[in-house]
This record gives C-alpha cells, structure tokens and sequence, in this order.
C-alpha cells in the first residue's frame, strides 16, 4: 500500500512536484502518466527516499520516507528505463547478489532466491558471465532479477520502456503483469499512453509537477467522453 | 552508518576495482614498474653519463706545441698520473675540437722550458668548446691534471732550495662532520623517498575515487544503488574504504617496485649516485610505526577529497579533470620540500598534510627523531581525516550533487 500526500518538492525556485496526492492499493498498478519534465521521476525517487520532499509526505507499507527510509527502501523494488546500471565487471549473479547482500540477505537466501528468479527469466546459461558481456535483453533480465531479488512488497518503475525496442517492451510489460499477479503493490511511470492504457488499474495524470486527473482508465474516458486517452491528456495538459 | 553495509560495498568495490584494467595499471602497475624502471634508467644514465665524463678525456696539442719535448713533457708529467686522459695526435687540432675527436687542446707558451728553468711562471691555453658538454667539462679534468704538474714542479723548486713544501701550508683546515648516524650521508634517500611515498599516498586513490562515483553516475549504477536498504553514510563509508585502501596498494605497489630495484642494483634508489654508504642506516621501530600511521592519515584524507571531487563532478571526465588538478596541488609541497635536510625541518612542516607525511619520513631517514613532532603530525592529521570526511560525506548527502548529471 502507497499513500502520497501533498508531496512537494522544489529545486531552488522551481517547483517539480507540486502538491501530488494518491494512494496505491495492494496488487494495483497505478501509472503516473505526463510529459517528460513532468514530474514523474522526481515524484519516484521521492517514493524511492532518493529525494527528501521540500513537504508533504509519503508512506509505503506504513513507513514514512522521510522518517524511516531504510524500512521504505527495504520493501521497494526499482527499475529505471534506459540503461540496465548493472555493474559491466561483475557476473549477472554478482550483481544479483549484491543487491540481496544490501538489501540484509543471508548468503544461502541470495542463492536459492537467485537459483528461482534464473528459472523464471531463463538466465541459468549466462549468470555467470560478465555484465558487459551480456546482451541487452540479458541485462534487461538481470535487471529484473535484482530489481525484486529481496521479494519488495512495493514496484516501482521508471518508464522502463524508455529505448527499448517492441520485444524489448513487451517483456517488460510481462514482468510488471507478473509482479502485479504476484500482488506487489505498483506505481508505474511513462508517457506512453497505449502502454499505461493497457497495464494500469488507475492512472494519475501529471503536468507541469501537479496531478491533473486521476482514476481509472475507464473511469477518466468516461468522465471526459473520449476513448484516446491521448486526446483527454492534451484536453488536460492545455486546460488545467 | 552501519559497518555491515559498509563493508559490503568495500567488497564490492574491490572485487570491482581489481578487475578494472585502468585501475591496476595507474595504482598498482604503474608505480610498481614504472617508477623503478624509470629510477634504473635514470640511474644507468647518470653513471654512464659520468663514465663517458671522466674516462678517455681526449686532448690534443696546438699546433706550436706539437714538438716532440712538449710531446715527452705531457706524457711524462701529466699523462703518467692521469691514466684517464689521452693525447692524440692530430695536424689541426683546432678542427678536431670542432669535429669532437678532442676535447680539449692544450698550447704551451714558447719558451716555456727556459722560464721553467729560471723559475719564472709560463702560460699554458686550453682552447674548448663551451656549447659541447664534454669538452666543456674537460677543462676542468685537464686544469686538475696540471694542477698536479704544477704543483710537482713546486715540489721540486723547493726541495733544491732545501725548503719544506711545508711552508706553503701555514693553515691546515680539517672538516669534522658531527652528523649522528651517517646523517647527511644518504641525502638522495632522504629527498626522493619521503616525496614519492608523500606524493603516491596523496594521489594513489585517484583513479578509484574516479570510478567509484563519477563512474557510477556516468554508467547509471549509482541510483540504483541508492535505492538499496543501506543509509548513504554507509555506502560512502564503503567506497571510501575501498579508496584509501587503493592509495595504500599504490604506496606498497612502489615500494616494492623500490626494493627489487635495490636488490638488482643498490644505486637505482639513489639516481645513480654511490649508494654504498647507506648500509649504516638505522631506523627506530617507533618512530616509523608513526611515520606509517601519519601516512596512513594522508591516505584517508585525500579519500576523503577525493570522494567529494568525485561526487562533485557529473561526469567521468570532470571527475578526471578535476583530480588531475589535485594532482599537481599534491605535488605543489612535495616539490618545495624536496631538497630539506632534516635539521630545516621546523614545527609548521609537521601541521600540514604532504608537509607532515615528507617530513616524517626525512627526520626518520635522517636519524634524529623529534618524537614530538610526531605526535604533532599524527594529530593534525586525525583532523584533517575528519574534516575531509565530514566534506565528503556532507557532498555524498546532497541531492544537488549526487543528481547533478
């Protein structure tokens, strides 16, 4: 469970996030849908106590970000679009690895939890091969891997379809449906509408660091009497 | 900050390290190799530099004193005693000078064999070439040489007027050199020891401090990494364990790079310079335990500086650009200091860092230990670890610089 509350966070003059509100509910994606420079990703690494708010707050399975972020980080999982920032001279395993020893693993739970999660990618053949000698798609499911190696209640991803090509994406939109079926509570950001459309239970629309709109897909089309969620997001970005 | 964190990415880190190549080559194959290779080649140099100096000094008469008494005179007198000088005979000396086939010629007054006779001084001309080294440094091998036929000549003035050659010496000066434990007598030690030790310590953590931030930044490692359980003080206290131990990798890396050139060839430590005479140094166990601990301080604090430079930049680059300037502020001191003796060493030299380092290690290898000044070293140095520490992990905290990029 994710309760946002008025998060605000400033840089010098200039407002990113500007008094987001929302609650994310066990087993729901919730997708953060605007532009780039919307606010998405700070609004994340917020959530992720990489940024302290400027005010409001945020709390995650009970933990505030700001007063307890080693518990928040404990239960979040992350996952940032573009590059995998996998570490090119350790194995796929090492990298696994270090991420469960940080995240307060024994050393028998990171194998038999790295040992299932090469079952579920298929990684078994190159978990010992350098990072830098992985392809993309490798890495991508490294990255996926370490990303939930410690089993986060709480998803977090940062358009991680960003540069990817279709094959690419799409399994990525796998691994957020299974962790979604694994009842992970997840906050998805992107600009893509056709991928938010089609992943999210309920969406928050942001612009310009505030949110604009928020609900169901079905719900916001309804409201705004269109089916392209795109239109309504032009109809919101211009209006609001 | 918890040590459990921190000494998981300390692992990390230098699982990490030890296999980047750019790592091992600056900070443990560069200094190991390279410095001493440079020190035998530099030191063969200087010896065959001297040798080529000194040995097979080749001269020739001027034409007016090309006879065969002048001929019969400096072999006699001057080549006899000097083995290291040769006299060839050539029809234009002069040309042979330009040509470098002599070094230096030699022109005898005429009459000079009457005036000798009469006791009447007479004028002998070397004629050189100031713009050639060696026929430069010749005439003073050949006025030494006829310094001696001079003096023998003396020698014998003397002894037919029945008269002691004693009488020109009314003043005999003795020098006595009361310098404890051959003090001074390993004065090259003294100047390139405690400065590579005080540069290396100061600057071996640079490529690691690079990589482990800035590098982290620019290969999209680093958020990741914060997103993890472990508090930032911890993650930096890690990477900065990591650092410091790369600078101290640097420092045994060059000393052992140091010894095998000893072993092969004592005078590669000393630039070629006579290194027999180091064989009565004595260090008190002590006193370098100190030393080393003041090293180790320099160690940690240019971490520290280094961490923060690193945070600091947004990119690799930068983060390079930046600590090539640290590089030569380290040097800065290791320079100015390079040419004390011990005994110019004042307190303010043991406040500072690099300053306290060199000199720590000048007053050990000069063999009187002021053991105060030590301790004053070791605790300015506890300071500066903490400053810097306390810069770094205050860089390491704000999110202007840690998302910079």
């Amino acid at each position: 469970m994710v309760e946002v509350k008025e998060l605000v966070k400033k840089f010098g003059d200039f407002t990113a996030v500007d008094g987001v509100s929302f609650q994310v509910s066990k087993g729901e994606i919730f997708g953060l849908l605007g532009e780039n420079g919307a606010g998405k990703t700070t609004t994340l690494r917020m959530l992720a106590t990489m940024l302290r708010p400027t005010s409001g707050h945020a709390i995650l399975d009970g933990y505030d970000t700001v007063n307890e972020p080693e518990k928040v980080r404990s239960h979040i999982g992350i996952l940032f679009g573009g590059e995998t920032g996998l570490y090119d001279r350790l194995t796929a395993a090492e990298n696994i690895a270090y991420f469960g020893e940080l995240n307060g693993m024994d050393k028998a739970a990171i194998k038999e939890r790295t040992r299932q999660l090469a079952e579920v990618f298929g990684m078994q053949e190159f978990l010992g091969r350098r990072a830098s000698k992985l392809s993309k798609g490798m890495k991508q499911k490294v990255a996926f891997a370490r990303s939930i190696i410690h089993s986060p209640d709480i998803m977090l991803f940062d358009e991680p379809t960003s540069g990817l090509d279709v094959s690419a994406a799409r399994e990525v939109q796998g691994f957020i449906l299974d962790c979604k079926a694994e009842g992970k509570t997840i906050i998805f950001s992107s600009h893509t509408m056709s991928e938010v459309d089609k992943l999210c239970d309920r969406i928050g629309i942001i612009h310009k660091g505030r949110l604009v709109e928020t609900g169901t897909v079905e719900g916001i089309k309804e409201k705004y009497g269109d089916d392209d969620l795109e239109e309504i997001f032009v109809r919101l970005a211009g209006v609001k | 900050m918890k040590l459990r964190h921190a000494l998981i990415v300390f692992k990390k880190e230098v699982k990490d390290l030890i296999r980047d190549k750019r790592t091992i080559i600056s900070s443990i194959f560069l200094p190991m190799v390279l410095i001493p290779l440079l020190n035998i080649v530099m030191s063969g140099g200087v010896q065959s530099f001297e040798k080529s100096m000194n040995e097979n000094v080749s001269i020739a008469l001027s034409q007016d004193s090309n006879t065969p008494e002048i001929r019969k005179l400096i072999q006699d007198r001057i080549l006899s005693v000097n083995p290291n000088l040769k006299l060839v005979d050539t029809g234009d000396p002069v040309q042979a000078l330009k040509n470098e086939e002599v070094r230096c010629v030699i022109g005898f007054e005429s009459g000079y064999a009457e005036k000798i006779k009469q006791g009447m001084p007479f004028k002998i001309t070397l004629q050189y070439d100031e713009s050639k080294t060696k026929s430069r440094t010749s005439v003073d091998i050949v006025s030494g040489a006829i310094g001696e036929f001079e003096n023998s000549i003396v020698k014998e003035r003397l002894a037919a007027l029945g008269i002691s050659e004693d009488i020109l010496k009314p003043v005999e000066i003795e020098r006595q050199n009361m310098a404890e434990n051959n003090q001074g007598s390993n004065m090259m030690l003294q100047m390139f020891l405690p400065f590579m030790i005080g540069m290396l310590i100061a600057i071996g953590g640079i490529p690691a401090a690079t990589d482990l931030v800035a590098g982290e930044k620019e290969r999209y490692t680093f958020e990741p990494l914060l997103t993890t359980m472990p508090d930032r003080g911890s993650l930096l206290f890690g990477k900065y364990l990591a650092v410091t131990l790369f600078s101290f990798v640097s420092v045994a890396a060059i000393l052992t790079g140091l010894v095998i050139g000893y072993v092969v060839n004592p005078n590669t430590l000393t630039m070629g310079i006579d290194a027999s005479s180091y064989g009565g140094l004595s260090i008190q166990p002590l006193a370098l335990l100190l030393a080393f601990l003041i090293t180790a301080m320099l160690g940690m604090t240019f971490s520290g500086i280094q961490i923060a430079i690193s945070t600091f930049a947004k990119s690799y680059k930068e983060a390079q650009t930046y600590l090539s300037f640290l590089m030569i502020v380290a040097m800065v001191p290791g320079y100015a200091t390079m040419f004390l003796q011990p005994g110019d060493l004042t307190t303010i030299f043991f406040v500072f860092p690099i300053l306290n380092t060199i000199a720590a290690f000048k007053m050990i290898l000069g063999g009187v230990i002021n053991y105060g000044s030590l301790i004053l070293a070791l605790g300015t140095s506890v300071l500066f670890v903490a400053l810097t520490l306390w810069i770094a992990a205050s860089m390491f905290k704000k999110e202007k610089y840690l998302f910079r990029s």
